[in-house]
């Protein structure tokens, strides 16, 4: 899953609330802040859990305030893409 | 010449005066036409509570007995009033106090605004006195919350606030202010009231292919079905619920939270959804072809066993909140949008039409209830029963006053009995649950509508929770009517207690205080009923009260509240009546 947010205090509290609540299990996770603003930042996420459940979780996740987007792919390939473009920025 | 305009610019900048960042908040609320609001001071928000000294004319402050009274306070004025409940609160134990109401408030859709003081920001992560955490403890039971350091970013956090806590689907707002930042002085400000925040779109734009979508289920349906909750009383959208109902002929039952969304004595009115439901809204959810909800969000008390619920229907969801849609139910047709403007969208696109055998149908089954349930309890010759005062109640206010109710039995029988016609008039927990609401929220329902009679009906349970609320009533003198339903015993526990687990009254058995001596230790005129002849004329005495005032009913203490959809069990196992044979349902 792909995050992008405000990046204000808490925020990465609010979106790992959302997903405890919904027990969905949290495998990897990489945040960032935007390389460009850092009052942006986003997250990426590697979930255990049933694309039904994800498609309920994405919609909590885009209810958060600070949350701009929040989506998803089956799989970890896209996982691998995204945290490795970041680690690069890095 | 530059010289000139720099002295210019000194002399302008001179003349803007230096306030408080406390101040500053009181303009801000004064600003967003803030007239009410329920408090309590302590160590970090006394900046705040200095301030407010010289507001008395423009702000008027109600000293509550405990900030979860405050909160209850502002969750009932907001209810009744459509505005924003206004909420102060101490760190720590101030603030913490707040969680509970937050927590229903979020549930429940409620535009709350609470400011809490915090110590001082260079305090902040070392376990200073009061010092707790507000953020992250407030955190799931809010819909949005924010630390304050610097008195600079106190006005944009509050119009932020205020715009967040009423725009979409409304919830509750905590703005965490550093003594500091109430302290710091800074130039006197031009308030800009919030209008957008870019992550955030609280009002979806209607999608005529998803009406057309509705519509066109709705045009071929020979038993449609319409579900209302609170999201029609949020979007004011009673009004075009009616002239949608009225040309589509379809039947109406709501929810909890939507009771008085849609006039009770409607034809189209065919009664309560859920646990305690009416017996013809709860079978006939399982026989219709075509189901549309507005405005709710199929909780576990409406739907009972989900696998059971509604499998034949074509379900209809029209919600502002996308995170509602296919939560619990998957629609066939879901239309993401405020209620109002769905609903005159949807009238166009619809035909006329009338399902009078399909209407019949719940007035069939709801006469099976009425002669198995409703006439037993409401011409009951021999102790008094919950029921009966309720419709009585509701007859002698002619189902026009605002009703408060708590959580539990009287809740339930309440909201079966009382014949609510009027929007914003039924006043509950109904999410989160909360036994000690009532009280608390009556007293705010009463500040928002002084004109209106406002009667909070409560049990003796959650009467007890929040009890200290009668010293602002006597304070302000505040005319609430308090009814208090005793039946020495948690009821509703009890009940389920008496139906799930053989009866063992496990802790549920109350020893009761002298209520009415307790009221009129606050001063407030109390009475108390205990045989059926004398309940007309109290009630009658009560309501006629241009004071507050407290009635005690002594009812039926092992009285149950049927029609009930047993724990586990679909809406159509709905019982009437305990089963004959089994003392307990297995």
């Amino acid at each position: 899953m792909e995050i992008l947010a405000e990046n204000n205090f808490s925020i990465l509290n609010r979106i790992v609330n959302v997903l405890n609540r919904r027990r969905v299990r949290i495998i990897k996770l990489m945040a960032h802040e935007n390389e460009n603003d850092f009052r942006k930042g986003g997250a990426v996420l590697l979930l255990h859990t049933t694309p039904d459940l994800m498609e309920k979780v994405k919609h909590q996740l885009e209810k958060l305030i600070e949350v701009e987007y929040a989506n998803y792919t089956l799989g970890s390939d896209h996982y691998l893409e995204l945290s490795e473009r970041i680690v690069d920025v890095d | 010449m530059d010289a000139l305009l720099t002295k210019t610019k000194e002399k302008e900048t001179s003349t803007k005066q230096m306030i408080s960042g406390s101040e500053a908040l009181l303009r801000c609320l004064v600003a967003e036409k803030v007239q009410h609001i329920f408090g309590y001071p302590g160590g970090a928000i006394m900046p705040v509570y200095d301030a407010l000294y010289h507001y008395a004319d423009k702000l008027t402050h109600l000293l509550v007995r405990h900030e979860q009274g405050a909160i209850h306070a502002a969750q009932g004025y907001a209810r009744v009033s459509g505005k924003t409940g206004v909420v102060f609160a101490t760190s720590g134990p101030g603030a913490t106090n707040l969680v509970t109401g937050l927590a229903d408030a979020l549930i429940d859709s409620t535009p709350v605004v609470c400011i809490t003081g915090q110590v001082f920001a260079h305090l902040l992560g070392t376990d200073a006195f009061q010092e707790t955490d507000v953020v992250n403890t407030t955190l799931p039971v809010t819909k949005w919350n924010v630390q304050v350091t610097e008195a600079k970013d106190i006005a944009p956090a509050i119009a932020k606030a205020f715009y967040i806590a009423a725009s979409g689907r409304p919830g509750p707002v905590l703005v965490d202010i550093t003594k500091n930042a109430q302290n710091e002085l800074i130039e006197e400000f031009e308030y800009e009231a919030c209008r957008n925040v870019r992550t955030y779109k609280p009002k979806p734009v209607l999608q005529i292919e998803q009406i057309e979508a509705a519509a066109a289920l709705i045009n071929q349906a020979k038993k449609p079905y319409l579900l209302v909750g609170q999201g029609v009383l949020l979007s004011g959208a009673s009004a075009e619920l009616k002239v949608f109902v009225e040309k589509t002929g379809i039947p109406v039952a709501s929810t909890l939270l939507g009771l008085g969304a849609f006039p009770a004595d409607h034809p189209n009115y065919v009664g309560f959804l859920g646990m305690h439901g009416n017996y013809g809204p709860n079978i006939n959810t399982n026989e219709c072809d075509v189901l549309i909800a507005v405005g709710m969000r199929f909780d576990d008390r409406v739907t009972g066993n989900v696998s059971k619920y509604a499998k034949q229907a074509k379900v209809i969801h029209i919600d502002i909140d996308k995170a509602e849609i296919n939560k619990i139910i998957k629609p066939t047709v879901y239309v993401h949008a405020d209620a109002k403007e769905a609903l005159s969208a949807l009238t166009q696109q619809c035909v006329n039409n009338s399902f009078p055998e399909w209407i019949e149908s719940f007035r069939a089954l709801n006469k099976l209830e009425f002669e198995k349930v409703v006439e037993k309890e409401i011409r009951n010759t021999s102790s008094l029963k919950m029921a009966e005062v309720i419709h009585m109640l509701s007859v002698l206010s002619k189902g026009e006053a605002v009703v408060v109710t708590d959580v539990g039995q009287h809740q339930m029988v309440t909201s079966r009995y009382y014949q609510y016609k009027n929007p914003r008039t039924n006043i509950t927990s109904g999410g989160a649950g909360t036994m000690g609401f009532a009280l608390p929220a009556a007293m705010g329902a009463k500040i928002a509508a002084p004109k209106q009679q406002v009667v909070a009906v409560i049990g003796d349970g959650g009467y007890q929770m929040t009890v200290q609320e009668l010293g602002t009533i006597m304070q302000y003198n505040i005319p609430v009517k308090i009814l208090v339903l005793n039946n020495n015993f948690l009821g509703m526990v009890r009940q389920w207690q008496q139906l799930f687990h053989g009866k063992r009254y496990s802790f549920t058995e109350m020893q009761n205080p002298d209520f009415v001596k307790i009221a009129e230790a606050y001063r407030i005129p109390a009475a108390k009923v205990t045989e059926q002849k004398n309940l007309e004329a109290e009630l009658k005495k009560m309501l006629a009260a241009e004071t507050s005032y407290f009635l005690e009913v002594v009812v039926e203490k092992e009285d149950n509240v049927f029609p009930m959809v047993p724990a586990g069990a679909g809406v159509a196992e709905v019982i009437l009546e305990l089963p004959k044979a089994n003392t307990a349902i297995q």
